[in-house]
């Protein structure tokens, strides 16, 4: 069934690369008109589910659904209405930004005349448009890779790691222009590592590790519902700790780090943070260390953290043992 | 149509273009100034020196141009051929194509074309430049261009340049599609000339096969008339020029279609 307000979804997308599976039953909903921040560590799936959306690679099972319509190996013209960068930009290196702009007009979409001109003066290359792109520094190249996303006008955007090379001023420039994209009712997604980047810029956002989607949801509804609070115990007293915070709100929401001993992540509000230090109290377990947050980047870490570890999802069984790894919950 | 039009455009300026026809040209007005400087001198006597001065002397210099870029131009036309397919892998142009919706076989074949043109311009510009220098150096050595103008000479030489042009697309035709199988520029190149030399070493001991091949069959269709090209004319003489002809359109399609469908079907990960 298809959801007329979502831009792109997935659908139990599996993806195998020989041994290694890459995504596993990956399930999105990116919502028409909004930035989509798609996180997940190293190797989690991103780079291959952006392929995947892009006709690059095929996905073994599962659907893609792009504005509205599945897409499969024979829709390629779907991705008229689609502008994308996946992993580095690519240009013919002789040529000047201008002329690899035009090369690319040629295929795809039908491209106005003078959209050429409109994306160098929107990524700012104008100035520099007639220099091969050779001559061009890794920030410049980026911006002419998002540029070529942009040559069609697409509806849907999808960005692998925009801000990759940019210095500040670009990345600024770059987060306004999506930001002013989605208010125009475009949608962007953008895969990125940069946590504090995406916490600014996205209005929703799906996390995903081992290839599965850990968190899906509005950055405000995750944000406000999904803190988390950190605490160091002896290492030998994490296996009572862990079994008395359980008590305090659900057993999966518990878990003790395999990368940092001694610390164990609760998933609940910050303002329990006190709470959290008196049940360990009474079981006469002093922490060493405390911390508590609901920045994005301690729901990523809590997330994701055992993955980090584990690029490949060697673990993926066990950890879905855990519960930590369950099918995502859509908070909005 | 506008793929096609790009596609040329990609390919006029680039590197790879201006040096492999720039080269071609070069290496011929390095042999006619060669055979000017040594005119005389030539070890084996007045019949070898003879002999060196037929590659500027008029009418029989038309052949004897043809011939070197015919022969030469099938190892340069591989080695093109896999330059440019190999490189919409290595710098992933062909990705940015693909996900801008455009359809994998129709790119490659839009590009295919354009590098066909290129050939023939490029063809057509080492042949001029190798008719100048041969007229030049007649003039220097004495021998005169009188036969330049023979009416015998020029109306065979269209059908023979046309043949020629279609041996050489179907060499870069070999090296466009095993440099999309490698997904490599530097792959594609290194398997094109390995293929290219060693068709024509394996030529020594399995002719009866060979002929068939598509280097072989390059030569023969131009009558096996490349004294340039490493494949003897003995190897070639077998096979009608026409039904050489025929086999060099088969291996030529067939080339696309594998790099079409292998383009069609592969994972661009890259």
């Amino acid at each position: 069934m298809i959801d007329p307000s979502l831009a792109l979804a997935t659908r139990g997308l599996r993806k195998s690369y020989g041994s290694r599976l890459a995504l596993d039953g990956l399930d999105l909903s990116v919502p028409a008109g909004v930035v989509y921040g798609f996180l997940g560590p190293n190797g989690a799936g991103k780079t291959t589910t952006m392929r995947v959306l892009t006709g690059l690679v095929h996905a073994d099972a599962g659907a893609v659904e792009l504005l509205g319509r599945p897409f499969t190996r024979r829709d390629r013209r779907r991705l008229f209405d689609v502008g994308a960068l996946v992993e580095s930009p690519a240009f013919y290196p002789y040529l000047s930004a201008r002329e690899n702009l035009r090369a690319l007009a040629a295929s795809g979409a039908p491209t106005p005349a003078g959209r050429i001109d409109e994306v160098l003066e929107i990524v700012g290359l104008r100035e520099r448009a007639t220099d091969p792109v050779s001559r061009y520094s890794m920030g410049m190249k980026q911006r002419l890779g998002i540029g070529g996303a942009l040559l069609n006008d697409p509806t849907l955007l999808l960005l692998d790691e925009p801000s990759n090379g940019l210095d500040p001023a670009g990345i600024v420039a770059i987060r306004e222009t999506l930001r002013h994209l989605a208010s125009i009712g475009k949608t962007v997604f953008v895969s990125s590592h940069l946590l504090a980047e995406v916490q600014q810029m996205a209005d929703v956002v799906g996390i995903i590790a081992s290839g599965r989607l850990v968190r899906e949801g509005s950055m405000q509804d995750l944000l406000a519902l999904e803190g988390v609070v950190r605490v160091r115990v002896e290492p030998a007293e994490v296996v009572t700790a862990t079994a008395r915070l359980a008590r305090l709100t659900a057993p999966d929401r518990v878990t003790a780090s395999r990368t940092e001993p001694g610390w164990i992540s609760v998933q609940i509000t910050p303002e329990r943070t006190a709470e959290v230090n008196r049940v360990l109290a009474e079981a006469g377990i002093f922490a060493s260390g405390l911390g508590s947050g609901n920045d994005l980047e301690e729901l990523f870490l809590t997330l994701t953290e055992d993955t980090t570890a584990d690029p490949d999802g060697k673990f993926a069984g066990i950890e879905s043992t855990t519960g930590r790894l369950a099918p995502a919950e859509v908070l909005s | 149509m506008r793929l096609f039009v790009s596609a040329l455009q990609k390919l006029a300026p680039r590197m790879a273009t201006l040096f492999t026809f720039g080269l071609l040209a070069g290496m011929l007005v390095l042999i006619d100034i060669a055979v000017v400087a040594t005119r005389g001198v030539v070890e084996g006597g007045p019949s070898r020196s003879v002999n060196a001065l037929s590659l500027i002397t008029f009418p029989g210099a038309y052949d004897q141009i043809l011939s070197f870029i015919l022969g030469l131009g099938g190892l340069f036309a591989v080695t093109y051929g896999a330059a440019i397919a190999g490189s919409e892998w290595t710098w992933g142009t062909l990705k940015t194509a693909v996900v801008r919706g455009e359809s994998r076989s129709r790119y490659l074949a839009a590009t295919f074309a354009a590098i066909g043109v290129v050939l023939a311009v490029g063809l057509l510009f080492a042949a001029l430049v190798g008719v100048i220098a041969a007229a030049i150096g007649a003039t220097v050595a004495g021998i005169g261009i009188s036969g330049i103008g023979d009416r015998a000479a020029l109306e065979a030489l269209p059908a023979h340049f046309l043949r020629g042009w279609v041996a050489i697309t179907e060499t870069a035709a070999i090296g466009f599609a095993v440099a999309t199988l490698a997904r490599s520029q530097l792959a594609g190149i290194g398997v094109g000339i390995a293929l290219y030399f060693g068709e024509t070493f394996a030529g020594l001991f399995l002719p009866d096969v060979v002929k068939y091949l598509p280097f072989h069959l390059a030569t023969a269709v131009v009558g096996g008339s490349t004294g340039f090209a490493p494949v003897p004319s003995s190897a070639v003489a077998a096979m009608s020029t026409d039904t050489a002809l025929i086999l060099v359109a088969v291996w030529l399609l067939g080339s696309l279609v594998v790099a079409a469908g292998f383009g069609e079907r592969a994972e661009i990960t890259g």
